[in-house]
């Protein structure tokens, strides 16, 4: 773990981005705003006005980063959901028992950004609701536990990222998919596009989050929270380039041990959507791990969905026209 | 073999046995946005509001001498029914204080962005050509002025019509995902309801030759916006199937069926106000129970997922 810190630390340190000139401008317009210093209702109205038009410069681009998940080795501790909850601060959902399960965190929500999923595989012979050893011990690709810690894709042309009209969602200089919560006004657009259901509203500010991948983190050369908490390895983090790599030779490493069905989901792109920075190494359909079997992005329909639009509005109009045209005095 | 998966997978993943359990196989994967009935009003008083101007525009500027009483009317109407729209759209989000962080940028990409972008510029010409037709009634008469923020209004208020449609067809949820025709069905009856209400208008004001004129034109429009309404059902015929009982679907469907039959009966039996407020009115109701059904679709059980919303 600390010599892939170490690696990570050598990527260049990123400082807050200096601003444009019109920016520097309106920026000195609504100073006391900007810094938190005691104003009047005139300067807050201005500053909110003001506020979301003011523009960085961005970042250098540096190399793409995701995460890949290696589920076959993932032994269900939870200790990626602390430790994300820990470093984001992000407050407990209660303590809600779901009943079939031991996933008790049930879902991605603005307050859980990364979810550990149990499915529990055991044939109907098996009376017992909790397997005993011997039943753990099987081989049968029936009688056994996988558990994938499931969190944002990080898609490369991400839904959610085409749908916000605010550009609240960016693509960072890692080329993650990242929420700006000062920006965000929660009008759900993201939330309808992605087809993971990844992102949700926040009952509290009423924006939308999801996982940052860290980005704190990664500009001060440091790994994601949960990759690092990880401790079977399960969460593999670093540039996607090699990740992919990796993610490969373990695939055929398995396959050559006798596990034919693993396979990689969202490493590369398909027909109907992009690849994704986090992509994960499965052993099952997607669908049983509650991830599409083909994802598609919605955009796909965009041009032809305008067309239909204008041509249905059109048609109204030329039948308009013509009645007019022909029944005027 | 799935779609994602690498060219190192060639092995197809075991089947669970029937009756096992399968993880998330059943479980809902999209979330559902907090879009409940308001957006059904929102959908509807946007087609009123863009159909009306776009409806009273192009019937002035074809036939002026016919259309321009009514048309100055019918601007103020249109404004006063967008103002309640927009009202809608800023209530729906999530932090209405940041209503305007819609216009920090353009993205074409974005139907919503599009359709901002589309309402914003729409609004001022809008709001001139209903000023204008206001200030005419009190003597002040800029017509140049006026036909000129009619004539400016044309593509964005067309823009605001078409985009609604896009908006909710263009994403991943179960239903909405499919509905190819929410587009062309919302425009075309935008078009429709506008054409309704100016010939209420008209009739309201004793203009017999434009409701004579309009009367036509809305039994013509009516017929045709059953196109795009069959073409949409078709497209969302496999949901509603999965979500309802046949019962349950023939029942809306005769709603929908009455809704478009009876105002095209009324209009063919007698062209007085009486039957044209009734026929509007059927309209209306018709345009919102189909937007109604549209937007209920992925919060119904069980396709709903708990979102924290």
């Amino acid at each position: 773990m600390a010599s892939r810190e170490q690696e990570l630390s050598i990527l260049p340190q990123t400082g807050d981005p200096p601003r444009g000139r019109l920016s520097v401008l309106l920026g000195r317009l609504i100073h006391p705003y900007l810094n938190g210093e005691p104003h009047g209702p005139l300067s807050e109205l201005l500053g909110r006005l003001i506020y979301p038009f003011l523009r960085g410069e961005a970042p250098k681009p540096q190399q793409a980063t995701g995460f890949y998940t290696d589920t076959t080795v993932c032994i269900g501790c939870k200790a990626c959901e602390v430790a994300c909850k820990q470093w984001n601060q992000l407050p407990s959902d209660g303590f809600n028992w779901s009943g079939n399960s031991y996933d008790n965190t049930n879902e991605l929500s603005a307050t859980t950004w990364r979810h550990v999923k149990f499915i529990e595989q055991f044939s109907h012979e098996s009376s017992s609701p909790l397997p005993s050893l011997d039943t753990v011990s099987d081989e049968s690709p029936l009688n056994r536990w996988l558990m994938m810690s499931d969190h944002c894709k990080h898609c490369l042309a991400a839904p959610c990222h085409q749908a916000c009209p605010t550009g609240a969602i960016i693509q960072n200089e890692f080329e993650n998919i990242y929420i700006q919560a000062d920006i965000c006004n929660g009008c759900s657009c993201c939330i309808a596009a992605c087809p993971f259901g990844v992102i949700t509203r926040s009952e509290m500010g009423g924006h939308s989050h999801k996982c940052t991948l860290c980005y704190d983190r990664q500009r001060d050369g440091l790994e994601p929270a949960c990759a690092k908490a990880c401790p079977t390895q399960s969460i593999h983090f670093g540039p996607v380039d090699e990740l992919r790599e990796q993610a490969r030779k373990r695939v055929e490493q398995l396959h050559e041990r006798g596990v034919p069905q693993a396979y990689l989901y969202g490493d590369v792109p398909s027909e109907t959507y992009s690849e994704m920075h986090s992509f994960y190494l499965l052993v099952d359909r997607p669908s049983v791990y509650g991830l599409p079997d083909a994802p598609f992005n919605p955009w796909l329909h965009m041009m032809g969905d305008y067309v239909r639009s204008v041509a249905g509005g059109l048609a109204a109009i030329a039948v308009l026209l013509v009645v007019v045209f022909l029944l005027k005095p | 073999m799935h779609a994602n998966s690498s060219p190192h997978a060639s092995t197809k993943p075991p089947l669970p046995e029937q009756g096992g359990q399968i993880g998330y196989e059943n479980t809902p994967i999209t979330k559902v946005p907090g879009w409940h009935g308001i957006i059904a009003w929102d959908a509807l008083l946007n087609g009123m509001a863009t159909g009306l101007f776009l409806a009273a525009a192009v019937s002035e500027l074809a036939a002026p001498g016919v259309f321009m009483r009514v048309a100055k009317v019918a601007y103020p109407v249109a404004l006063v029914l967008l103002l309640v729209d927009l009202g809608l759209l800023v209530l729906d989000l999530g932090d209405p204080l940041r209503f305007h962080h819609m216009l920090r940028v353009f993205k074409p990409s974005s139907p919503m962005s599009l359709g901002t972008w589309c309402l914003t510029i729409f609004s001022l010409p809008l709001t001139a050509a209903a000023g204008l037709s206001l200030l005419a009634e009190l003597g002040w008469d800029f017509e140049w002025a006026r036909l000129l923020a009619v004539v400016v209004g044309l593509l964005p208020g067309f823009g605001s019509a078409a985009y609604k449609g896009v908006l909710l067809s263009t994403n991943a949820q179960p239903g909405w995902k499919d509905a190819r025709w929410l587009g062309g069905y919302l425009t075309n009856s935008a078009l429709l309801m506008g054409c309704a209400e100016l010939l209420v208008l008209s009739a309201l004001m004793g203009q017999s030759q434009a409701s004579a004129i309009l009367r036509t034109a809305f039994i013509v429009l009516l017929v045709l916006n059953v196109i795009p309404l069959g073409l949409l059902f078709a497209n969302l015929r496999p949901i509603h199937a999965q979500l309802y009982t046949r019962e349950q679907q023939w029942r809306v469907g005769a709603l929908i069926v009455a809704g478009a039959l009876i105002p095209l009966g009324l209009m063919l039996l007698n062209g007085g106000l009486l039957f044209i407020s009734v026929a509007v009115i059927f309209l209306l109701a018709e345009s919102w129970v189909v937007r109604f059904v549209y937007v209920k679709i992925p919060h119904t059980s069980p396709l709903e997922v708990r979102s924290g919303e």
